[in-house]
């Protein structure tokens, strides 16, 4: 079962490609503590010095002279932290509301949605801004606001799963020998709903990525931890004379996003019951 | 990296000018012979559209920048810091300094053709300066009447200093709006204000909204043959960015207080095709300010404070954060101020053992977690206010003290330092005139601690002495005095640190080549632009 499911993965090269990348990012996350050791917002040398030209900073410094390269490893924690955090948030919201929509149905389902719907139309970005500015600019309250906004696509897709599933003869199977609403739901139905919604949830982390980018772009991301957006944001007004400030960790932000959504069709290839041969 | 200093940016500029333009005055009437008339320029400030293009009682720079195109002052600032006559001829005190008399400049217009008369001044004083635009300035004025057809007289119930009235006459309270278009109705909501109908040398023609507005020359303008220009448009950019873009494709001649990204202004100078200058800045000074919040216990002690001061490196802050556009500051007032500023004064060096002394002897050993921990709050309202705030907060940690910065955007930063005083330690900034009353003075005044008031005494600072010394400053009649007094009130701060500045920002105006007579006033900003001329 699970060799199979490594081989269907395996398959699609650009997955593993994608794979690899998010190893890569997260090594780096792993090692940050240990290669920079000291407090990556520390200012450590001359400001703008560019990419490549000595060894104490590989990949320069910005412009307040702190090193790029310990922000990129250091803010590659930050970001994974936040990425998966609001993904669970998201997962765990979405899943929730989503299954008890479809499996309770009637008015609860009625509600449910029209809440979801109330959700989808506030722009999410602003609405991100929003609950940033009133909560409070910590990395916590991003992840939060980012999960908030992101979890009704998984609630809808779990809901529609689970009204497919939950007429089938295995749940009707499960009524007759008188089997509780919660296990059925969370033991028989969920697992076969399960995987188109792993596959959204790994998106949504490349989306809250970008929120937390954005975010910090703007202005409103967490002044004491380092992440990519917050560096993207601090290189802005550089743009004409030392790009790189920007670009460093712009590609970082780019490879990480393009790698999730890589592994996010080589999931969808390996879990798709269509596609298996 | 090198503060670039006034002098060198004055030979600079000298040098790329024509060569008529000998010695210093490069931007003045003096840099070429004759002025030429004609041309449409095109300005900008380094801020966003207004809300209206007049906006009575303040409203902020963007109205002020349009409105002062149109309306003018009986008086203006010269950067010599001397006052000369705009629409009066002279402003002169009685012999008790309870009385001024304005003397009006004879034969000019509104732009709607009607005359200006002393009945206008009467009405503004009145209905406009004293209840709206002035505050608190004007509270001693008790009167106004015309005496003849262009002298007025202004009554106080108490003696002003002539240096105090001629700076809210200067000002940016001072603006003269037609009475005739203003009387009998709301000022406020009048809908000259975004039409406005003035004496300056440009009338309005048309405000397309997100966009522009276009000024057309005033051709009855009182001082032929001014203005030179035979359009002014203004117009309006979003992103620093896009206005550097904007001056390399020829679409914007002139841009005031900072328009594009600090690092972009050598680039567009090298070029040779711009200037950059930071004169035309003294009379609204901007100061980056660090303020301590005496309701906390530990950082209303002054020895704190000084030993926090000692552990910021200034000169850092005015190099790698201000990219070389600013100085170390001595004091909350700035050296620019040559009238009031107390040359005495030098800016704290970075000392960071000296620092780690004073802490340890105000009983805050160096331990496990830090000396103490603090608030910090950064005013997210200027761009460098972050790296700032993020420097400061290293600084702090230098000096093993735990910070929690926060870096709000505009609107929290005004709650939580003037309104919820939520901070141990916070960085905001303030600009300001030469007179120090009322604008410098109302950050540490007993009176001045006003819930919510911005940009007011948020720190709860309360001094009898200094509150002494001030009202003396707001009732000295001689200048003399008065600049003992600005002294002493300098000198008490000093030591007691309740709010002081880290650096004097220069802000900077950045024209094409070709634009003459420009920043040759106090506050260009908002000057009337009348001398500008474009050497095409």
């Amino acid at each position: 079962m699970v060799f199979s499911f490594l081989r269907r993965f395996a398959r699609n090269r650009a997955a593993l490609v994608g794979l690899l990348l998010i190893l890569i990012v997260i090594a780096a996350a792993i090692a940050a503590p240990f290669l920079f050791p000291r407090n990556p917002l520390r200012i450590v040398g001359r400001p703008e010095i560019w990419p490549f030209l000595t060894w104490r900073h590989p990949l320069g410094t910005d412009s307040l002279g702190r090193d790029i390269a310990a922000i990129i490893a250091h803010g590659a924690r930050t970001t994974f932290m936040i990425g998966l955090l609001a993904s669970l948030t998201a997962t765990l919201i979405g899943v929730t509301v989503g299954a008890l929509a479809a499996y309770v149905g009637g008015w609860v389902d009625e509600v449910l949605m029209r809440i979801a719907e109330l959700f989808q139309t506030i722009p999410n970005i602003i609405f991100i801004l929003t609950i940033v500015s009133i909560l409070g600019q910590t990395i916590l309250n991003i992840t939060i606001a980012v999960g908030i906004v992101t979890w009704t696509p998984i609630a809808r897709l779990t809901r529609a799963e689970f009204l497919s599933l939950r007429e089938r003869e295995f749940v009707q199977a499960c009524r007759a020998i008188g089997t509780t609403d919660l296990k059925i739901i969370v033991r028989e139905i969920l697992p076969n709903a399960l995987p188109p919604v792993v596959i959204l949830s790994s998106l949504v982390v490349a989306s809250a990525i970008l929120f937390e980018s954005a975010v910090s772009f703007l202005g409103l991301g967490d002044p004491n931890v380092a992440s990519w957006g917050g560096l993207i944001g601090d290189g802005r007004t550089l743009i004409r004379t030392s790009w790189y400030i920007c670009a460093v960790p712009g590609v970082a932000i780019m490879l990480t996003v393009l790698a999730l959504n890589l592994v996010g069709d080589g999931l969808n290839d390996a879990l798709n019951p269509r596609l298996k041969t | 990296m090198s503060s670039i200093t006034r002098r060198r940016l004055l030979a600079g500029t000298a040098g790329i000018a024509t060569a008529a333009a000998v010695g210093l005055p490069a931007f003045g009437q003096g840099a070429a012979p004759q002025p030429k008339r004609g041309g449409t320029l095109t300005g900008t400030w380094g801020g966003f559209e207004p809300q209206a293009l007049f906006v009575p009682p303040g409203g902020g720079s963007s109205p002020y920048f349009t409105s002062t195109k149109i309306h003018e002052r009986l008086l203006t600032l010269d950067n010599d810091l001397n006052f000369v006559p705009v629409l009066a001829l002279e402003v002169t005190p009685s012999e008790d300094f309870r009385s001024y008399r304005v003397k009006l400049r004879p034969n000019v217009k509104w732009h709607d053709g009607k005359p200006l008369t002393a009945d206008d001044i009467v009405f503004n004083a009145l209905q406009y300066w004293k209840p709206l635009s002035a505050g608190i300035a004007l509270k001693a004025l008790v009167g106004a009447e015309a005496v003849d057809a262009t002298t007025a007289l202004l009554k106080f119930n108490a003696p002003l200093p002539e240096f105090f009235l001629k700076s809210v006459l200067a000002g940016k309270a001072g603006l003269v709006i037609p009475k005739h278009v203003y009387e009998g109705r709301d000022i406020l909501t009048n809908p000259a204000n975004n039409a406005p109908i003035g004496t300056g040398p440009f009338k309005f023609k048309e405000w397309v909204r997100g966009s522009h507005v276009e000024l057309l020359r005033n051709e009855d303008y009182w001082d032929a043959p001014r203005p030179y220009l035979d359009r002014l448009v203004i117009r309006w950019w979003r992103d620093p960015a896009s206005r550097s873009a904007a001056f390399e494709a020829g679409q914007l001649d002139l841009g005031v207080f900072n328009p594009t990204p600090a690092p972009d202004i050598k680039r567009l100078t090298d070029t040779g095709r711009f200037t950059a200058t930071t004169l035309g800045y003294d009379n609204s000074s901007w100061v980056s300010t660090i303020e301590f919040n005496s309701r906390r216990d530990i950082v209303k002690r002054p020895d704190v404070r000084k030993a926090i001061n000692l552990a910021i490196d200034r000169q850092f802050i005015a190099d790698t954060i201000f990219f070389g556009r600013a100085k170390p500051a001595a004091g909350p007032i700035p050296s620019t101020n040559r009238v009031f500023f107390d040359p005495a004064l030098k800016p704290y060096p970075f000392d960071l053992a000296q620092a780690g002394k004073l802490l340890d002897a105000a009983g805050f050993p160096k331990k496990r977690g830090g000396r103490f921990k603090v608030n910090l709050v950064a005013a997210g309202w200027f761009e460098e206010n972050v790296k700032l705030g993020q420097y400061v907060r290293q600084a702090l940690e230098d000096l093993d003290i735990e910070v929690d910065l926060a870096i709000p955007d505009r609107a929290t930063s005004f709650k939580r330092i003037y309104t919820d005083y939520e901070y141990d330690i916070a960085l905001s900034n303030n600009s300001g005139t030469v007179e120090l009353v009322p604008e410098w003075t109302r950050f540490v005044t007993t009176d001045n601690i006003i819930k919510g008031g911005a940009f007011r005494n948020a720190t709860g600072h309360s001094d009898p002495k200094l509150d002494d010394i001030v009202a003396r400053l707001s009732a000295e009649v001689s200048p003399d005095k008065r600049v003992a007094l600005a002294r002493e009130f300098q000198a008490n701060l000093a030591t007691s640190l309740p709010w002081t500045a880290l650096v004097e920002i220069q802000s900077t105006t950045i024209a094409r080549a070709d634009v003459r007579g420009h920043s040759l006033t106090a506050d260009f900003l908002g000057d009337s632009w009348a001398g500008v001329w474009l050497d095409r």
